[in-house]
């Protein structure tokens, strides 16, 4: 049976910028999204086994950590979402007759999204404001909190998997236009999921590490505790992570695969740098955990890790880019640069870092601890 | 026709924009007035060395961010999902003419959520006067955000001249776009909507405070956040109704029985809320009770629900204004699909070529492409109901005639022989019901 394939033209408005500026304004916006879902999602699970073997050793260790990061939850996950705004603007401008059509064909899956989203949002907020009233059943909200925000990533991944397989829209589509379809008949749908899923756990072990450290200078044996405790997610996380990492790379189709196996020089040498920075920071993270002072090794590789998560965002992208080189060529875009939107924004944009800038600074200065 | 069309029973893909945008609106124009209401009653406690007050304003400042960080938040990507799904085209055109525009927007969101959530986690922490600047620089992002998205929304029933700029003047076609002949009514709308709400939201905590001293005076302050309103929504109104083109004047105005029905119904609204808020939190501030409160708050409800539909509802039969139709075909393709068919033209169809076998099912399909993003079959605005007892011929002269027999539907595209289908299968909807 021949496959019929259907792409909808792309919007015949051009593009308000070079294509690099907006690609670039993609990936950076991703992955500063990306580090605050790691928090939101990786920081709710950790939070909530915390908190349940706080209360079966009567460890006050755990329990004063996951009470403060219940404060913490909140925050994140209000950033993941407004940071999200932002590489949904950039990928519709892009990308838009894929990500569209993908979302239709998973339209009730998709949508279900926001309303998860609220109620993992409210269990956050029921979970900070009741922490000392809610005792027993306090760890099962943040849990199930964490567990919609899981089943959200699965949801995306689907999608955005989805987005970039053209091939399967139409049978999909016709066979049931009604919005309900799933993705999973796609090999690389669960690997893929599973890896960004490890990898916030890992991500957020690292920022109980960093709380770890910041909490050194108060209370030194907490500080040092919470220092290897969040450092044992991070290893363990990341240990997890090179398996799922080579069951996605498997999964995927031989030449997708083969672009980082040698076929494409940039896509190679970004997945060997990220590969051997993970290692170098699992090794530094290790080497902390006995360190007279952890502080040097453990921020050295906090922003190697840092590198990595940067190095695998641009992996996604040549990826995405690769399975659709059939279709999405960039040099078809006709690009009418409006010069004096990007100037206010550029401004906007200066304007507002300086102005969070200042509210930060007024909050540390006023207490040097942060919670 | 670009893109698949996502077939949502019963109610349609527009019933389910109106509820989560309606539900967004009710709540971001709070998210507005009450970052205001935040910042100026803190510098009013802290002129009169209030602690009650400011004790109540932490509590209200805990409602605040519970309502709109969370709700007010979510609901608006959600409107951006749903209209994503329901109206591809369309979302396309907003993203791709104003792409700048929402990212300023978004540079705004950010300084608004940290702001908000600073201002709430800090009380205690900050001295009162930097504390109240940040409520001041919550309140400048939330509005900020207003500016920017009010051009873009208003955009799309007035887009003026933008349709006429080329793509080769791309920075004037942007301003135009977005400073659009109705930008100004409706902001300032918007502003006294926001103003309102303020008022709305903060006598559901201020009925609850148990200090009957404070609660009476804070009744009465909050009462008055809607007197604003009540001057700045009227007289922006009659400006916004002037402005508007005259088809979407006619349609609110009688043109449209069911819109003109909404519109009576906003103005009763406001005016009940208008009166009670006088006889009420004005008047008689400590018998005003939380369900009084609540009753008022209901009915601000009522009030954005039926504004939001009449302003969807006269900017048929287009969706972006003199650019696309409500069913997204773009204007400038009317004669192309003329020529080369809508089955042709669509790219979601199962039929391209109509023969005498397949002639009922490509009558589907051209609904599908052309009348579903308006009508369902059985469900809401539903087809069978609309057309019940008419004869193929007679819907045949109809789909001739769409856009001059009814002036909000967009006029029917397609070949005789598409025409003549769709007919067909219309007709046999009829011989279903009277077997």
């Amino acid at each position: 049976m021949t496959q019929q394939i259907i792409i909808p033209e792309p919007d015949p408005i051009p593009l308000p910028a070079p294509y690099w500026l907006l690609k670039f304004l993609l990936v950076l916006t991703f992955i500063l999204h990306i580090i605050a879902m790691n928090f939101a999602l990786g920081g709710g699970i950790i939070t909530g086994i915390t908190d349940l073997i706080g209360r079966k050793k009567n460890s006050q260790f755990h329990l004063n950590l996951a009470r403060s990061f219940s404060k913490m939850l909140p925050i994140a996950t209000a950033f993941t979402i407004t940071l999200g705004v932002a590489p949904l603007l950039f990928i519709q401008v892009l990308y838009g007759q894929y990500f569209y059509t993908a979302s239709i064909i998973l339209a009730w899956p998709w949508l279900s999204v926001i309303l998860l989203l609220l109620i993992g949002y409210y269990g956050y907020y029921i979970y900070q404001f009741n922490f000392e009233k809610l005792q027993g059943v306090r760890a099962w909200i943040v849990l199930g909190s964490a567990v919609l925000f899981a089943l959200i990533g699965l949801i995306y991944t689907n999608t955005l998997v989805l987005m970039l397989t053209p091939e399967k829209w139409a049978q999909k589509y016709f066979a049931n236009p009604h919005g309900t379809n799933f993705n999973f008949d796609d090999p690389t749908v669960i690997p893929r999921y599973l890896h960004f899923l490890v990898a916030s756990v890992s991500v957020a072990g690292l920022l109980v590490l960093i709380y770890g450290l910041v909490k050194l200078k108060s209370d030194e044996s907490f500080g040092r505790w919470a220092v290897r405790y969040g450092g044992l997610w991070f290893v363990i996380g990341t240990v997890v992570q090179y398996a799922t990492g080579i069951w996605f790379l498997l999964a995927l189709k031989k030449d997708l695969m083969m672009i980082f196996m040698g076929g494409n020089g940039v896509a190679t040498a970004v997945f060997g740098i990220s590969v051997l920075l993970s290692l170098v920071s699992l090794i530094l993270i290790l080497l902390s955990f006995n360190a007279q002072n952890p502080r040097p090794l453990s921020i050295f590789g906090i922003v190697l890790l840092f590198l990595t998560i940067v190095g695998m965002a641009v992996m996604r992208d040549i990826l995405r880019d690769a399975y659709l080189s059939d279709y999405f060529k960039p040099e078809q875009f006709e690009v009418q640069p409006q010069i004096s939107v990007l100037i206010v924004f550029g401004i906007v944009f200066i304007a507002g870092l300086i102005t969070v800038g200042y509210m930060l600074n007024k909050v540390i200065k006023a207490k040097p601890v942060t919670t | 026709m670009n893109y698949p069309f996502w077939d949502v029973p019963l109610i349609g893909g527009g019933i389910l924009i109106g509820i989560v945008a309606i539900l967004h609106v009710f709540v971001a124009h709070f998210a507005i007035g009450g970052g205001l209401y935040l910042a100026l009653t803190e510098r009013k406690a802290i002129k009169e060395n209030d602690q009650k007050l400011i004790n109540y304003l932490k509590k209200h400042s805990k409602f605040f961010l519970l309502v709109t960080v969370v709700f007010g938040a979510l609901s608006g990507v959600g409107i951006w999902f749903t209209i994503g799904l329901v109206h591809p085209s369309a979302t396309s055109t907003l993203i791709h003419s104003f792409v700048f525009g929402w990212a300023i927007e978004w540079v705004f969101f950010i300084v608004e959520i940290s702001a908000i959530l600073i201002y709430y986690a800090t009380w205690d922490k900050l001295d009162p006067k930097t504390h109240n600047t940040i409520g001041w620089i919550y309140f400048a992002g939330a509005y900020l955000s207003l500016v920017i998205i009010n051009g873009i929304l208003s955009f799309m029933l007035t887009s003026g001249k933008w349709v006429d700029i080329p793509f080769t003047e791309p920075s004037k076609k942007f301003w135009v776009g977005f400073f659009n002949p109705s930008y100004f009514p409706s902001l300032f709308i918007r502003t006294g909507v926001a103003l309102a709400l303020a008022g709305l939201y903060s006598l559901i905590t201020a009925t609850r405070v148990e200090d009957e001293e404070l609660r009476t005076k804070l009744v009465q302050y909050s009462g008055k956040w809607l007197v604003p309103a009540f001057i700045l929504i009227p007289v922006a109104g009659i400006w916004y109704i002037s402005i508007i083109p005259p088809l979407a004047r006619e349609i609110s105005m009688g043109g449209a029985p069911a819109v003109t029905v909404f519109a009576v119904l906003s103005i009763v609204f406001s005016l009940i809320i208008a009166l009670f808020a006088w006889l009420g939190p004005i008047k008689t501030p400590k018998q005003t009770s939380f369900a009084f409160a609540l009753g008022l708050l209901v009915i601000g409800f009522m009030v954005t629900a039926v504004t939001e539909w009449v302003r969807e509802a006269v900017r048929k039969p287009y969706i972006i204004y003199n650019y696309m139709y409500s069913n997204a075909i773009l204007k400038t393709q009317g004669d192309k699909i003329n020529e080369i068919g809508a089955l042709n033209f669509a790219k979601w169809v199962s039929v391209k070529e109509i023969n005498e076998e397949n002639v009922l099912k490509a009558g589907e399909e051209i609904f599908r492409v052309q009348c579903q993003s308006c009508h369902t079959i059985d469900g809401y605005n539903g087809i069978k109901k609309l057309i019940s007892g008419w004869s193929e011929n007679y819907i045949d002269f109809q789909l001739q005639h769409l856009d001059m027999l009814k002036g909000f539907m967009p006029p029917f595209y397609g070949t005789e022989q598409e025409r003549k289908a769709l007919a067909k299968w219309l007709y046999s909807l009829n011989e279903e019901k009277t077997k």
